[in-house]
């Protein structure tokens, strides 16, 4: 048994693209996103999804490809953000957490690197969206959020040791602040939160991941 | 003692339905098949579809009855978990106690159960005493012991949504749809229940 339970936050409803569906249903380039980010951790063995706007549909998903995944409810996700979603899914979990954003797509190479890591960390990328959460950076460790002309962009993606965590009702940044400094990995990925992200995205995983 | 756990007895404990099982044995299964979907369902209501699947079943010896039960295949896993928890689990059924004791000793929970209650005579049952209203058990509980309570059933619908803690159980069948709605969990496999479970009663005993 590892001491590593990964989350992946798929309650929300994802208005901005609004494709009538949870984003992590989305297809991409013939395979549900989340079917996607599952492909990618086949080796690990504690999987929380948590589910809100139409659960029933992603329980289904997702349990058609493994059973031994733990559905989370967040019944308050009209309300609540990602950060309520990470709260209650760290509840009665392994040591460390890893956090995925249900509507991220990372690159395969790097999701095997992220899951080799054994220590806390906050991942980032280079600014790509219309509207990045840029990151403060002093001495190689992530320092601040919301940082004006920061290097890199808030990925979605974050390993924490799930016991120092208050829990929140915001933002995931909410727990990742709480714990600042952290060092930082730089992922590969794409978000997709509008309908241009999602051609982006689609076309991205047709290319082999290249950009 | 910290947590209390309350667990459905039929197709959360055991692998199989045990009433349809029976049903099977003595060629009454589509009659009892029907009334357990629609009971499962939320379409029947539960105290009217229980007495007429006891109905169903009355005529043969409760000796007879009692000893398919206690045949009937269990999630190991979950038994595991039962008998390391003994002092603070309990199983939560409405089936009869005349037909389920063999198994509750079996399974190593004699005396941790509560259930309905049977009208004997010559080893056939002649009327239901008391079917459990399993949200009751609860309110029998004196102690301040965070609750978890696991199910997968209309009728765990108010056990489940009392609790502290609720866990509904895929498995064996699909989980009744209303369940989703007041569920904190839905785990479909079990020994991650297991693993849940046991995290529960470990994290809640270390803030004690």
């Amino acid at each position: 048994m590892s001491n590593k339970t990964v989350i992946i936050s798929c309650a929300g409803m994802g208005t901005r693209l609004g494709a009538g569906k949870p984003k992590a249903l989305i297809d991409i380039d013939g395979k549900p996103l989340i079917i996607r980010t599952l492909e990618m951790l086949n080796d690990v063995d504690d999987i929380r999804v948590v589910v809100g706007y139409q659960a029933e549909r992603v329980i289904e998903v997702v349990k058609n490809y493994r059973r031994d995944v733990v559905f989370v409810y967040n019944h308050g996700y009209q309300q609540n953000g990602t950060g309520a979603s990470v709260s209650l899914a760290k509840k009665y979990s392994r040591k460390y957490i890893l956090t995925i954003d249900g509507d991220i797509l990372i690159h395969p190479d790097d999701m095997k690197e992220i899951l080799l890591s054994e220590t806390e960390f906050v991942g980032v990328c280079k600014p790509s969206t219309d509207d990045p959460v840029l990151v403060g950076i002093k001495d190689n460790k992530v320092t601040n959020f919301y940082q004006e002309n920061g290097p890199y962009e808030w990925t979605g993606v974050t390993m924490l040791e799930s016991r120092k965590l208050t829990p929140t009702d915001g933002h995931v940044l909410h727990l990742v602040e709480q714990v600042l400094p952290l060092g930082y990995k730089i992922i590969r990925e794409r978000e997709i939160d509008t309908p241009n992200d999602y051609k982006n995205a689609i076309i991205w995983v047709e290319n082999g991941y290249k950009d | 003692m910290n947590t209390v756990f309350l667990f459905d007895l039929d197709s959360t404990v055991t692998k199989q339905e045990i009433l349809p099982t029976i049903a099977e044995e003595i060629g009454k299964k589509d009659e009892m098949r029907e009334l357990t979907e629609k009971t499962m369902m939320g379409d029947l209501p539960f105290q009217e579809s229980f007495r007429s699947r006891v109905e169903l079943l009355n005529q043969i010896p409760v000796a007879k009855v009692a000893e398919l039960v206690s045949e009937i295949s269990v999630n190991d896993a979950i038994v595991k978990f039962l008998n390391e928890n003994k002092e603070n689990s309990f199983i939560v059924t409405s089936n009869l106690d005349v037909w389920i004791e063999k198994l509750m000793n079996r399974i190593g929970m004699k005396g941790r159960y509560y259930c309905s209650h049977a009208k004997v005579v010559d080893d056939k049952i002649v009327g239901i005493k008391e079917i459990l209203a399993k949200d009751s058990v609860q309110d029998m509980l004196t102690s301040k012991a965070k609750i978890v309570a696991i199910g997968d059933g209309s009728n765990d619908y108010d056990m489940l949504r009392k609790a502290d803690v609720s866990v509904s159980f895929g498995g064996v069948r699909e989980i009744a749809p209303a369940l989703l709605d007041i569920s904190d969990y839905s785990v479909y496999d079990e020994n991650k229940l297991y693993e849940l479970l046991t995290a529960i009663r470990n994290e809640e005993d270390a803030d004690e």
